[in-house]
């Protein structure tokens, strides 16, 4: 976020009945370039929210006369959009965290440090933006009907959208398994996007990539002062995705520790941040996805198997690219036409050669090596056609090396070729294979070959 | 003015600076104190903005900016801690020291850098009492500076715009 941007402001309302915390937070807050208002009863905030719009609420939670959690639930009801932040004094941390539960963004404790309260607010912000940012993404990806779908013909893809189908209306928990590059994530965000929590964040971490303690703040997040460089308290993954879905990618790799607190938090839908006492409740649904062997990992000691059990409620497999050759065709075309259309390129079609070498090819990287291909072969292609010499090199060698030798591989490329040859037409093809149409039109889908706009 | 213990070779090295760096002339009002300073209720500081009500009731020369120079931490009930106070269009600044000070972040003490930072507040809160709010120019010395960390990064000098109005304001006659 740009520096004016950050610091464009916020249109904060200040609640609070003693005097002398108003002042001083009014006019801190607007040295620090915000607006705000000051109310000082319930009633008076009730009002200024009824007329005017705000971004931010910092509410005392402890007023005479009114219960600022109730307040809080009013302010919401009266403004969906208004992130409430409380302040509390040490002794009520604990309504303060029944806040949260009801829906306020955050809590500080007063006294407050001012860069405490500064970074809190930017936070806010930064979050608000985002919020913003996602509802115009959505509502852009609906427009354009691009919703991003799991894309295949073959059996095996008509499986897993099915199974995505079954336990998207669940509240199961979801382990996805396949090789890397087969799409995990894909398929996670499909089940987050019909599920009834599709208006809530999907939260995603990447387990692989974190040192164990980063994880643990991570997932948990951590209060001020939890460790070395803790300046500010974090809310982890967990509170962030608060009435949504946590995506814990490559779950293999967390350590025996963190294995242990995720246990917990599982069992009792509720964490502890690191360096807190306070048990925060959240609402989340679990999708982990793997591409080792967790069984095996069990079995080997180093996956606990309680945890195994809690996550493996139900699971989603994604054979490799190699085992539904038929999806190759149908992928390679979705990502040409995305990328042609991404660069403003003029619309390319894939080459007999090519579609061969790209058949043949084993694709250790899966989907998301057939889609750097195909990206290469758009940026790097001259003519409208992508000819083999367009492909990487690496995918022409291996293919070379392992041309397909079944019976059905030679029929599908054979089909292919013809098809090709008579530009689509499947009468004219028919003709040459000496097959009925009916025949063909069943080859064709039995192999995914996609079918061009003049067959007739 | 100064408020608590600091020591002699300090406040001159301040008086130094601050006249290299002022256009209007700058003296030390010695005879400025105030008796019992008012603290804030449970805690190891003075309240802020008492005390910087009660400097700018300290009696001087008209047209005087009343700096004043405190030793101890400075907070109020809602702020853990402050740099330096100054109300806009106010007649006198509040900077604490303690919180400028190596030492206070266990670091040995090092005069130049607690200088550099006394400087940089005393002008940041000037330029409130100028009438000026933060700047959004990072490297402006009116920008908001939440740790010292952010106050060691920030520029040592006004902005073209922050400046302009500081220097109308302390030098009428420039
Ligand atoms: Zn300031
Ligand atoms: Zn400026």
């Amino acid at each position: 976020m740009s520096e004016a941007a950050e610091n464009r402001g916020l249109r904060i309302l200040v609640v609070d009945d003693e005097d002398i915390v108003r002042e001083s937070l009014t006019e801190w807050l607007r040295d620090d370039g915000h607006q705000v208002s000051a109310a000082p009863s319930a009633r008076d905030a009730l009002r200024l929210v009824a007329e005017q719009e705000f971004d931010v609420a910092l509410v005392d939670i402890k007023m005479p006369r009114t219960d600022g959690l109730e307040l809080q639930a009013r302010l919401k009801e009266k403004a969906p959009n208004l992130s409430v932040i409380i302040m509390t004094a040490y002794a009520s941390v604990e309504s303060a965290v029944r806040a949260l539960k009801g829906g306020a963004y955050d809590y500080v404790v007063k006294p407050f440090d001012p860069d405490e309260l500064s970074h809190l607010l930017r936070r806010t912000q930064e979050h608000r933006s985002l919020r913003t940012e996602n509802m115009r993404l959505k509502q852009s990806l609906e427009a354009s009907g691009e919703a991003r779908e799991f894309i295949g013909v073959s059996t095996a893809a008509e499986r897993v959208r099915e199974r995505i189908d079954t336990v998207a209306s669940t509240e199961c928990t979801v382990l996805v398994q396949g090789e890397s590059g087969t799409g995990k994530e894909l398929v996670a965000q499909a089940v987050h996007r019909r599920s009834s929590r599709r208006y809530n964040p999907l939260v995603v971490v990447h387990c692989g990539a974190l040192a164990e303690g980063v994880l643990e703040s991570e997932l948990f997040g951590h209060e001020k002062g939890a460790f070395t460089g803790a300046r500010y308290h974090h809310k982890g993954k967990f509170e962030q995705a608060d009435g949504g879905t946590v995506f814990l990618d490559e779950i293999g790799d967390i350590s025996p520790q963190v294995q242990v607190e995720l246990l917990r938090v599982l069992e009792e839908k509720a964490v502890v941040r690191v360096g807190g006492r306070q048990t925060i409740p959240v609402d989340f649904r679990i999708i982990a996805a793997t591409n080792q062997d967790l069984e095996a990992c069990v079995r080997a000691g180093t996956f606990r198997e309680d945890l195994f059990w809690r996550i493996n409620v139900v699971s989603i497999w994604i054979p490799p690219i190699r085992e539904r050759i038929p999806d190759i065709p149908v992928l390679a075309n979705h990502f040409l036409e995305r990328f042609c259309r991404n660069m403003s390129k003029k619309p390319k079609t894939i080459g007999a050669d090519a579609m061969e070498a790209l058949l043949a090819c084993p694709w250790p990287g899966n989907v998301r090596q057939l889609k750097n291909a195909i990206e290469s072969a758009v940026v790097l292609g001259k003519d409208n056609v992508i000819g083999v010499g367009d492909l990487p090199d690496w995918v022409v060698a291996t293919a070379d090396r392992v041309r397909p030798r079944t019976l059905a591989d030679i029929e599908s490329s054979h089909v292919r070729r013809i098809l090709d040859e008579v530009g689509g037409n499947v009468t004219e093809a028919a003709r040459i294979l000496g097959v009925d149409r009916g025949t063909l039109y069943n080859k064709i889908k039995k192999f995914g070959i996609p079918r061009s706009a003049d067959d007739s | 003015m100064a408020l608590g213990e600091s020591s002699e070779a300090l406040l001159r090295a301040l008086m130094r600076e601050l006249s290299v760096r002022l256009p209007v002339p700058c003296g030390h009002h010695e005879g400025a104190s105030i008796a019992e300073p008012p603290r804030v209720p449970g805690r190891d500081q003075l309240d802020a903005d008492k005390l910087l009500q009660q400097v700018e009731g300290v009696p001087r020369a008209d047209d005087a900016l009343l700096v004043c120079l405190c030793a101890e931490d400075i907070g109020n009930r809602i702020f853990s801690y402050f740099f330096g106070r100054a109300r806009l269009d106010g007649s006198a600044v509040l900077v604490s020291l303690a919180r400028l000070d190596p030492r206070f972040y266990g670091l040995p003490p090092e005069e130049a850098i607690l200088v550099d930072r006394a400087i940089k507040e005393i002008r940041h809160e000037m330029g409130h009492s100028a009438g000026l709010q933060h700047c959004l120019d990072p490297d402006c010395l009116m920008h908001f500076s939440p740790d010292v960390e952010a106050l060691d990064l920030r520029g040592a000098e006004y902005c073209a715009d922050c400046g302009s109005v500081v220097s109308r304001l302390f030098a009428p006659a420039l």
